[in-house]
């Protein structure tokens, strides 16, 4: 550092407040005016987080940082750990002003990271050329981008479908497709051994299409469904009607619709495919949907395990 | 690993910024598998821009790059991975003096690639650019 330490500190400190505070102002602004603008699209979501919110706004970071920061002459090293640092800082105001849950600063932490430290990197450098028509062009360039964004449409409708082989005929396995007792095997999927809830039971009213079915996950959250095909020994589709809200992924995501489909491989046992339909309100998709469909798929995998060990017990 | 993503997803490096993003996540695994990289590059970097008529940009597939009297010398990947443009001949020259290796991608060019790990290896990257320098300067 050239300067004195404490005028160091001073400016790295503002680097990382002023950042923050840019950032928690235009995540905030982006995420209420996007709800709005989705309205009925908005689902049950806790709101709409556009990509921008996860890329343009953690460059715009580290480009406020860097700019601070740039006249101290730190190293790489001093820009990697001040940009972590300030990803922190990021992760617990979204914990605070945006009540978001620590699952799901867990996800985004490390997209965060990597794209306040890209804009700090390439920040540093822009500004070592001390060129203010390119700094403004870049700076215009990513609010352009980020309104072009909030005023665009936001649809992420996905289908995670999954298949295993249960080693018992297709009437031994229906039952326990339909209703099935507390799962009681160990989480072996790390989001579920760090608290996000996992699939215990499901229960029904009746054995009808029409009929309703719930889904109970490990904190007592209870999804609310309707059975709206009931092909006994072959398919069951179940429409969700509401799902609870938390600050974590649920507050995220919709999930639609849910199905099992039975096949009778002719030699005693029977091919079940578990299917759900979801809606993401977090973008960019290609980043959330790798865990969304990790999860959904964990929990396809949990119920479906259940499924294979109570069906081959009567066997 | 990083040979494996540019053979494979090389074709996405014409996406604006994610080179550079790429180039921000090898630093920071760079912090895990050899901490003192980004220190030698930062150390090239101070050496060179101390030779006149010089100066550093973005590399536009991300990273550093280094440059002389208007062109570009040569730059350095997060992954401490050097690359510098020479004319054909003194490119065999010194790839029978040093350890250096035919470009990357571009092995029938007059690029050379050469893995920064060691103190010494920063010694020779910027031996290296300084022949880059003097070549431009000629």
């Amino acid at each position: 550092m050239s300067s004195s330490p404490r005028n160091a500190y001073t400016r790295i400190l503002l680097g990382i407040l002023v950042a923050n505070l840019v950032a928690i102002i235009l995540v905030g602004a982006s995420k209420y005016l996007v709800t709005y603008l989705e309205g009925n699209h908005a689902g049950n979501s806790s709101g709409v987080f556009i990509f921008s919110s996860f890329i343009v706004v953690p460059l715009l970071m580290g480009a406020i940082s860097a700019w601070y920061w740039h006249p101290l002459q730190l190293k790489t090293l001093a820009y990697i750990g001040w940009s972590a640092v300030s990803t922190l800082v990021a992760s617990a105001a979204s914990f605070i002003f945006l009540k978001e849950g620590a699952i799901c600063l867990i996800i985004v932490s490390p997209l965060i990271l990597c794209f306040t430290l890209t804009g700090a990197l390439l920040a540093r450098t822009v500004y070592r050329r001390k060129n203010n028509t390119l700094n403004s062009s870049l700076a215009g360039l990513a609010l352009l981008v980020l309104l072009a964004d909030t005023f665009s449409s936001h649809e992420n409708v996905r289908l995670v479908s999954d298949t295993l082989i249960v080693n018992a005929p297709i009437e031994t396995v229906w039952p326990h497709v339909v209703e099935y007792k507390p799962i009681t095997l160990e989480e072996t999927y790390w989001l579920f051994q760090v608290g996000m809830p996992s699939p215990v039971q499901s229960t029904v009213d009746g054995y009808e299409a029409g009929a309703g079915r719930k889904c109970i996950f490990s904190n007592g959250y209870v999804f609310d469904e309707k059975m709206i095909v009931y092909k006994p020994n072959e398919e069951l589709t179940f429409d969700i009607l509401s799902q609870p809200h938390d600050p974590e992924i649920m507050g995220h995501i919709d999930i639609l619709r849910g199905q099992f489909i039975l096949k009778d491989n002719g030699n005693g046992t029977t091919t079940v495919i578990g299917n759900s339909w979801y809606k993401l309100y977090v973008f960019p998709g290609w980043y959330f949907n790798l865990w969304s469909e990790s999860i959904t798929r964990n929990v396809h995998l949990r119920v479906m395990e259940h499924i294979k060990i109570l069906s081959e017990k009567n066997v | 690993m990083f040979d494996w993503i540019v053979t494979h997803f090389g074709f996405l490096k014409h996406v604006p910024l994610l080179p550079h993003v790429f180039d921000a996540w090898l630093k920071l695994v760079s912090l895990f598998t050899n901490k003192n990289l980004s220190d030698y590059i930062d150390d090239i970097e101070a050496e060179v821009l101390s030779w006149q008529h010089t100066d550093v940009s973005a590399h536009k597939y991300g990273g550093v790059q280094f440059n002389a009297f208007n062109r570009e010398l040569g730059h350095i990947h997060g992954n401490g991975l050097l690359d510098i443009l020479f004319s054909q001949t003194q490119k065999l020259v010194l790839m029978n003096r040093y350890p250096i290796q035919h470009h990357h991608v571009f092995k029938h060019s007059g690029w050379v690639s050469f893995k920064i790990k060691t103190v010494s290896d920063k010694k020779l990257a910027i031996e290296l650019l300084r022949a880059a320098y003097i070549q431009n300067n000629s």
